[in-house]
């Protein structure tokens, strides 16, 4: 009698992560095997990657830069999907969050820490504002959030080239689809790397606590886990998804507000890096747990920084994007492979 | 009727069992259909009835028990095999793919079917078919066009055109008017004096006598005996369907008897409500609700209890109408009212609306306590006490848990129940509605729980026990109020109450037909 398979609604953590080894490491192998044939040293690709991401400590500024904004945006996206909602929208959110830190920077004149805590919560406020619409669409028209989330990335990004090569456009040293330099930053502490990534680092435990330790966060498990029964425990499930998919586009724009006040310092069409996208990534490997955002993002963030590193070895974009995108896929196909096991069919019995 | 006194049966079911965890199914059922007859499957929901037939098709593996086809043993793998060697099984809710016409919907998946047919090849084929077997269908229609007992009769032409010597309907007249009743039941009787044989699910009693040769009944998972129509009446086919002999021991001893009659605490004054589809679910209601009694609710699933079940705890409003509390109307009938009023209720489904399945035991154990001390101070929630809740409904109701921390669908579905039941009984200090608080239960969870409720009752509180049951019905409650098509039909004292007149009412029959 034929082998079979047999899916199992739910997997342990332990078969799961095993899963996703096998299949990074799957991964790893086609495309080193590729890159083989193709001509290079694998091996010796390997090796650089890993020194030069951890090996040093501009490699793991690099990295740090890297990793503040994917755990931001891999949490808007986590966040959302604790209710069982997509967020596709992070990039935008992400763009507006730095399009409203930058105006504050550029147009108003205070003394720095005030200023970082006014763009703080302005950038927060840019991201929520992004997320608006699709929330009330979402909350009172049933509208679904994927499709009016990911249109609005494209609103923003236009509205940020808009101003960067127009109005804001830096007339002093003539950089190019760039606004002027915002004045204030956030203090670095270790190199280059700002106080931003603590507050990034942070986001997802406060995140997790507050799921776990207040009435609210209870009442966005129960919501999200099965909004019939939140509505029979007497719960305002709307008004929770309201504020879950604002807190979602907060996240996101503060994600945009550090990336100006901590790392680029201007405003400039290509500021997201696609982090918002990546974002998606992000939550996916975590698998909606906040504080698997940590670890996800981290791997996220190797991924790009390693992507760089073979840019400069003489591969080409594309062929970076191949690799991500071959390690993503395994990591899917691993998700699924782990519901299932091998099974020998019983003879039927008489 | 068969002409020999034992010609050899088509299929022989022998000593059939089924468990699922925590509910038995069927347990030593045997079964015989015989060459040209039309062989009712009797039983009250949950009797095991669509399982068997589960089991017979292929969709379920027996545990235990033997099929036999021509005297053959056989044991099919899926309904494909059931049906290449001549059993269909037409279900209750249609699988049929409504984007596609009528001719597609039965040239799909079947052997016959021309690899490189035209739309009018197929559309002649079917209507080659429709006359061979006299169900007129129109093949060129898309199935969403057409109405449910046109639907009904594609899906029985799909079977017949596979050459099934055995057609299985499963409660076909329930989607049907009873003029498209009338044409099915001629089609089925054509199809048997082909020499062919049909078993027909039901627990309608004049339609089984109307259109059966012989009956089975089943209960409680069990054959209760085979018998042929001409030896039945309805009376006798409701005695064995329901069965008044003592299943669950002590129940009526239980009650506390009472001198007079309870205040009226929850009562609903002309309430109408729609369903999910917008549909009228409940017209023009009126039931009053006493303190210390219970009030059973009889009736067929889907005449209005979800929807009543569903008014009287805030989860639906009514389209008009009062609730009233406590002699009291409210302004703002939300959940949360009802649970600040002290209602509790057992919801109909409770994977749907009563527990979150992923969520931790824990979790699901709080879900009427969450917001108040001790586990709730301030904007804060102590998983601590939460834990520490959860345990102590788990212990009241003797449900034995790996650890809190466990999604609560790796329990089975008795002890769900009994965890859920726990949790609303905590909270119903006026009332509690329990909607088919047993079904699917073994006898041991459902006198368990019918104890829970007696002892709510006997403390005064107010209980609704919707319940398709009519013996658990009638064990348990002090008045006994009838559903049909979302109007209460009549309410009695259970001890003034006559079974047969409740059955009548169930199916919509008022007293001027009984008589008839």
């Amino acid at each position: 009698m034929a082998l079979h398979f047999v899916r199992s609604p739910v997997v342990s953590s332990a078969r799961a992560l095993t899963a996703r080894v096998i299949g990074f490491v799957l991964a790893l192998g086609l495309g080193a095997l590729v890159l083989g044939i193709a001509g290079f040293d694998s091996l010796h690709l390997g090796r650089q990657i890993i020194v030069k991401s951890l090996g040093s400590q501009f490699g793991l500024e690099d990295l740090g830069l890297l990793y503040t904004p994917l755990l931001l945006t891999g949490l808007a996206v986590t966040v959302m999907a604790r209710m069982g909602l997509w967020n596709i929208g992070a990039d935008g959110q992400f763009y507006l969050g730095a399009f409203v830190t930058t105006a504050i920077g550029l147009f108003i004149k205070g003394p720095e820490p005030f200023m970082l805590v006014l763009m703080f919560f302005a950038g927060a406020a840019g991201g929520a504002l992004w997320i608006l619409v699709p929330t009330l669409a979402k909350a009172y028209a049933k509208v679904d959030e994927i499709i009016t989330t990911l249109l609005l990335n494209f609103v923003a990004l236009l509205l940020v080239y808009y101003v960067a090569t127009g109005p804001w456009r830096d007339r002093v040293s003539g950089t190019t689809a760039s606004t002027g330099r915002v004045p204030y930053k956030m203090p670095d502490f270790f190199g280059s790397l700002h106080w931003g990534f603590v507050i990034a680092l942070a986001a997802p435990i406060l995140f997790a606590l507050a799921l776990r330790y207040t009435k609210w966060g209870y009442e966005v498990r129960l919501s999200g886990a099965n909004p019939d029964a939140a509505h029979y425990a007497g719960i305002p499930v709307r008004r929770r998804l309201i504020t879950i998919m604002l807190l979602s586009g907060a996240i996101a724009g503060i994600a945009g507000m550090l990336e100006v006040a901590g790392t680029v310092h201007r405003l400039q069409g290509g500021i997201s890096n696609n982090y918002g996208y990546l974002g998606v990534m992000v939550a996916v490997l975590a698998r909606g747990s906040a504080l698997g955002v940590i670890a996800g993002a981290f791997l996220m963030a190797l991924i790009l920084n390693a992507g760089i590193i073979l840019q400069t070895q003489g591969l080409t974009t594309s062929a970076v994007l191949a690799l991500t995108g071959l390690i993503m896929l395994f990591t899917a196909i691993a998700d699924q492979f782990a519901h299932y096991r091998l099974v020998r069919p019983r003879a039927a019995t008489a | 009727m068969p002409a020999s006194p034992s010609p050899r049966p088509i299929v022989a079911l022998r000593g059939i069992g089924k468990v699922f965890p925590g509910v038995i199914a069927n347990a030593d059922v045997d079964f015989d259909l015989l060459p040209g007859e039309i062989h009712a499957l009797l039983g009250e929901n949950g009797a095991g009835k669509s399982t068997l037939m589960n089991v017979l098709t292929g969709i379920y593996r027996p545990d235990s028990g033997a099929i036999l086809m021509d005297g053959k043993e056989v044991a099919f793998a899926s309904p494909v095999e059931a049906i290449a060697a001549g059993i269909g099984m037409v279900h209750q809710h249609f699988k049929l793919v409504r984007a596609f016409t009528v001719a597609e919907n039965v040239h799909l998946g079947w052997k016959e079917t021309p690899r490189l047919a035209s739309k009018s090849v197929l559309e002649a084929r079917t209507r080659a078919l429709s006359e061979r077997y006299g169900l007129a269908v129109r093949p060129e229609a898309r199935i969403d066009e057409l109405s449910a007992g046109e639907q009904q009769r594609v899906e029985i032409l799909r079977v017949l055109a596979r050459q099934a010597r055995v057609l299985i309907l499963d409660e076909p007249t329930a989607v049907l008017t009873p003029a498209e009743a009338r044409v099915l039941f001629k089609a089925l009787r054509a199809f048997k004096d082909a020499g062919n044989s049909v078993i027909f699910i039901s627990h309608k009693l004049d339609e089984v006598m109307e259109i059966a040769d012989r009956v089975t009944v089943l209960r409680g998972g069990r054959k209760v005996l085979t018998e042929t129509t001409e030896n039945c009446t309805t009376t006798k086919l409701a005695q064995w369907m329901v069965g008044r002999e003592m299943v669950l021991g002590g129940l009526r001893e239980a009650i506390v008897p009472r001198s007079e009659a309870g205040r009226i605490v929850l009562a609903l004054d002309h309430v109408s409500a729609s369903d999910d589809r917008g549909r009228k679910g409940l017209i023009e209601v009126d039931l009053p609700v006493r303190a210390g009694e219970i009030l059973g609710i009889a009736g067929v699933a889907g005449n209005g209890q979800r929807e009543l079940s569903e008014v009287l705890t805030g989860i639906r409003r009514p389209d008009s109408g009062r609730i009233l509390v406590e002699g009291v109307p409210l302004d703002d009938p939300s959940p949360d009212v009802f649970l600040e009023l002290g209602v509790g209720h057992i919801p109909e489904d409770r994977i749907k609306s009563g527990i979150a399945p992923s969520l931790p035991i824990s979790d699901n154990a709080v879900m009427r306590a969450y917001g108040e001390a001790p586990i709730a101070h301030g904007i804060f929630f102590s998983p601590k006490a939460a834990d520490a809740l959860a345990k102590q409904i788990a212990d009241d109701a003797a449900v034995t848990i790996p650890s809190l921390r466990t999604p609560i669908r790796n329990l089975s579905g008795g002890n769900q129940q009994r965890l859920v039941a726990r949790r609303e009984m905590r909270i119903a200090r006026l009332a509690i509605v329990a909607a088919y608080p047993s079904r699917g239960l073994d006898v041991g969870a459902i006198s368990t729980l019918l104890h829970y409720l007696i002892d709510l009752r006997n403390q005064g509180v107010a209980v609704v026990l919707i319940s398709e049951e009519l013996s658990e019905l009638f064990d348990v409650t002090d008045r006994i109020a009838v559903m049909f098509k979302g109007r209460v039909m009549g309410l009695y004292e259970t001890k003034d109450a006559d079974l047969e007149r409740v059955g009548l009412l169930m199916g919509g029959q008022t007293q001027q037909t009984e008589a008839a």
